[in-house]
């Protein structure tokens, strides 16, 4: 089934400025990612998994090749693609309401219609009843939930995830797993997630790129044709995890 | 590389802008004369007087050393007392819930008012010399060390409390090995701050009650309508007030250093 | 009597005491001592205080003294907010405002307020202009700076999400950098508040007919302590009213953040 290509990263390269000369984080990159696909960039530390991510997104400017979002070149942040980041990002002096709703009051969309919209978000990733609380009376599993309903309201093509669930502990982790992968086959959407860890790559993902360390580019490419929900002990599961633990880059 | 050469721009427009106001200034009063100099003196007459007052102890009987060097007796002497007695006062409310609830609200309404209203009483009390001002800046400046140096022992971590509690610490070594070395860059917070209350209350005193000093120059120089020497006079009481939080930042960075284990 | 014993009841109690003792030790002290001359007793000065609500000291009531330097601080103070809060966003917003204007509030700052009394008399005359004049030098470099560092500390992180949800530079602007700020912007409003209120005691106290400042600069020149004293308690009491009423506020408006908890 020949699917439409939402992400084309064509030879993308980056490199930085320093002062002890020029360090190239990713050399020559090319990613495609199909329409409502669930890609996973896995890869160790710092090895630029976030420069990609950063680059997609339009903060960082790419320095060779090009990046296009749904044929459209990227040059700034946009609204088609959404961003759920590691550290949350949420607005501390709005409530959970106010932050989910955000993206279509920018927009100009009626108070009604933008506010039923974010209650379905809110309640898509399991808030109702904590839509006038604000951030800071929310614990981390609940904070990252409003940062995935904020991105969803807003309707985007694409959902960019920067290590969403760094921050939080293994049991809250797993569950948060578990309902990202709920959300997701509910309101599919093309999605895009960095993580370090094998197991949530292999829990969450259609397809995983595993990536080389600094400079960054792609390594190796596995389809996951796991069905959903997906059990952290299937022996599929386990030989995955093994074969590609195996071929990462174990150097610091 | 390209940060650096923003930084060397805007530092330019920064001396331009410098520039250009001591130019207009210059322009609006001896210039062009638009502004006489008993409402603004001219920029040029300014460093002359500067020079002048170095050596010259007219109109108002000193100069600039001697009224520094009285200004700087009397605030230092009121300072040093209010932090030697400020620190362990604040130490001690923060540490001992008893005394803390005792000693508060007395703590509370003196710290409301402004060392400026403590003249008339010192003064009723001990003249118009060096030890009603010094007692005012000394009142100033221990409020702003006792505040500090009692939240900064309010601040310390519970867990490095219960580390020292497992290895079996009395409260005694609790307060000294753990507190007070956690409390030190709060306490050293308190110092800068006091340096600065007791810099402005002790202008305030030689305005009011005064026969020396900085801010009974400026007060003399007003009546006999030299504005020069009272532009002079507040240029050396900023500089001053900078050099002396120079100082303390100087001695926070040594003493943080060696508190931090 | 168990409940009674509880947290707030013993704290209380202990503060109680604390009053008590230290109104106990100034009664000691001043009855029928040496000191006592000079100084008046405890009960007299509360008394004296009550008292002036209905009988004016000078020729006015306590009330009118409070309100008169409440009103000569509120204008100015108003004035400089928004002033200080306008320059300071521009500042964080725009980096060649910033290197134009920064250099000039650096030079102000160190130069205490009340050091400008001389001048602003010289300028405006004992008119209230030369308070106002004061007053907006004690507030106008606090709020801007502090507004200006809050629109720099902006979380940049924060900025990238509304960007990416789509926010153009304006609503960036009012949606983003200006909530965030807002904490930074009133840690600068209570700094000032206590400053003004500080400025305005000493500009009195130079010079005036009404006003707190007025009572114990007057009592001090008729050598009526008790006056002094009383002047002294009003100054403490409406400053408690005022830094209370800002903390309130803060509370109210930063909900969502630390310091409002």
């Amino acid at each position: 089934m020949e699917q439409k290509i939402l992400i084309n990263c064509d030879h993308v390269s980056k490199t930085f400025d320093t002062p002890e000369g020029v360090c190239s984080v990713i050399e020559d990159l090319d990613i495609k990612v199909r329409e409502n696909e669930f890609l996973v960039l896995f890869g160790p530390g710092q090895c630029g998994k976030s420069t990609i991510l950063n680059t997609i997104a339009g903060f960082e400017p790419v320095t060779g090749g090009e990046i296009t979002v749904n044929g459209d070149k990227v040059t700034k942040p946009g609204p088609e693609r959404g961003m759920v980041f590691q550290t949350t990002a949420l607005f501390p002096w709005l409530k959970v309401m106010g932050n989910v709703e955000y993206g279509p009051r920018m927009r100009g969309v009626p108070k009604k219609e933008r506010r039923e919209r974010a209650q379905r978000y809110i309640e898509l990733v399991g808030l109702q009843g904590f839509e006038n609380s604000y951030p800071i009376k929310l614990s981390g599993g609940m904070k990252q939930r409003v940062g995935i309903a904020r991105a969803y309201c807003n309707e985007p093509l694409v959902m960019l995830m920067d290590e969403p669930f760094g921050h939080l502990d293994a049991q809250t982790r797993y569950l948060m797993q578990e309902e990202l992968t709920r959300i997701w086959q509910q309101e599919k959407r093309t999605v895009i997630f960095v993580t370090n860890n094998i197991e949530e790559a292999v829990y969450l993902a259609d397809r995983i790129l595993v990536l080389r360390n600094c400079p960054t580019s792609v390594k190796a490419e596995y389809e996951i044709n796991l069905p959903r929900p997906r059990s952290y002990t299937d022996p599929e599961f386990l030989r995955l995890r093994r074969e590609i633990n195996d071929v990462v880059d174990h150097t610091l | 590389m390209k940060t650096k050469k923003k930084f060397n721009k805007y530092m330019l427009v920064s001396i331009v802008s410098v520039a250009v106001g001591i130019f207009i200034w210059w322009l609006v009063t001896a210039g062009l004369g638009l502004v006489k100099s008993n409402i603004l003196p001219a920029p040029d007459t300014i460093v002359r007087t500067f020079i002048k007052k170095l050596y010259d102890p007219n109109p108002e009987g000193g100069t600039l050393f001697v009224h520094l060097l009285s200004s700087l007796r009397v605030a230092l002497s009121g300072y040093g007392l209010g932090v030697v007695l400020g620190i362990p006062l604040g130490i001690i409310m923060a540490w001992y819930p008893r005394i803390e609830m005792t000693v508060r609200p007395v703590f509370d309404l003196v710290r409301t008012v402004p060392g400026v209203a403590w003249i008339p009483v010192m003064v009723s009390l001990a003249g118009i010399g060096l030890l009603s001002k010094a007692l005012v800046i000394f009142i100033s400046a221990m409020v702003a060390t006792v505040i500090n140096s009692y939240s900064g022992i309010k601040q310390t971590k519970e867990v490095h409390l219960w580390v020292g509690q497992t290895f079996g610490a009395s409260n005694w070594e609790l307060l000294t090995q753990i507190a007070i070395p956690s409390a030190l860059p709060m306490i050293m917070t308190g110092c800068k701050i006091a340096l600065g209350q007791a810099w402005t209350t002790l202008v305030a005193a030689e305005l009011l009650a005064s026969t020396k000093g900085i801010g009974y120059m400026i007060q003399q120089a007003r009546g006999i309508y030299r504005l020069d020497i009272v532009i002079v006079g507040m240029i050396v009481i900023g500089l001053t007030g900078a050099a002396l939080t120079g100082i303390i930042s100087l001695i926070e960075k040594r003493v943080l250093k060696g508190g931090k284990y | 009597m168990a409940t009674f014993w509880n947290k707030n009841g013993r704290k209380f109690a202990y503060g109680a005491c604390g009053l008590l003792l230290f109104g106990l030790i100034w009664f000691l002290a001043t009855n029928g001592t040496e000191l006592g001359k000079i100084l008046p007793d405890p009960v007299t000065v509360l008394r004296k205080f009550f008292v002036s609500f209905a009988e004016p000291i000078g020729t006015k009531t306590m009330v009118f003294h409070i309100l008169t330097s409440l009103r000569r601080m509120l204008l100015p103070y108003l004035v400089a907010c928004a002033a200080g809060i306008l320059l300071g966003v521009v500042m964080g917003w725009y980096k060649p405002l910033e290197a134009i204007v920064k250099p000039y509030i650096e030079l102000i700052r160190p130069i205490p307020p009340i050091a400008w009394i001389p001048l602003s008399i010289a300028w405006f005359g004992f008119a209230e202009m030369s308070k106002y004049f004061l007053i907006f030098l004690a507030c106008f470099p606090t709020i801007t700076i502090n507004t200006y560092s809050g629109v720099r500390s902006v979380d940049e992180t924060i900025v990238r999400a509304a960007k990416m949800l789509g926010a153009r530079d304006s609503q960036l602007f009012t949606t983003i950098v200006m909530p965030s700020t807002v904490p930074y912007i009133f840690a600068g409003l209570q700094v000032a508040i206590g400053s003004s209120w500080a400025t305005i005691v000493a500009a009195e106290m130079i010079r005036s007919s009404e006003g707190v400042g007025w009572l114990i600069i007057s009592g001090q020149e008729t050598s009526n302590m008790p006056q002094v004293l009383v002047g002294i308690v009003a100054i403490a009491l409406t400053g408690l009213v005022l830094v209370s009423f800002m903390r309130l506020l803060e509370t109210k408006l930063c909900a969502w953040n630390e310091r409002g908890q």
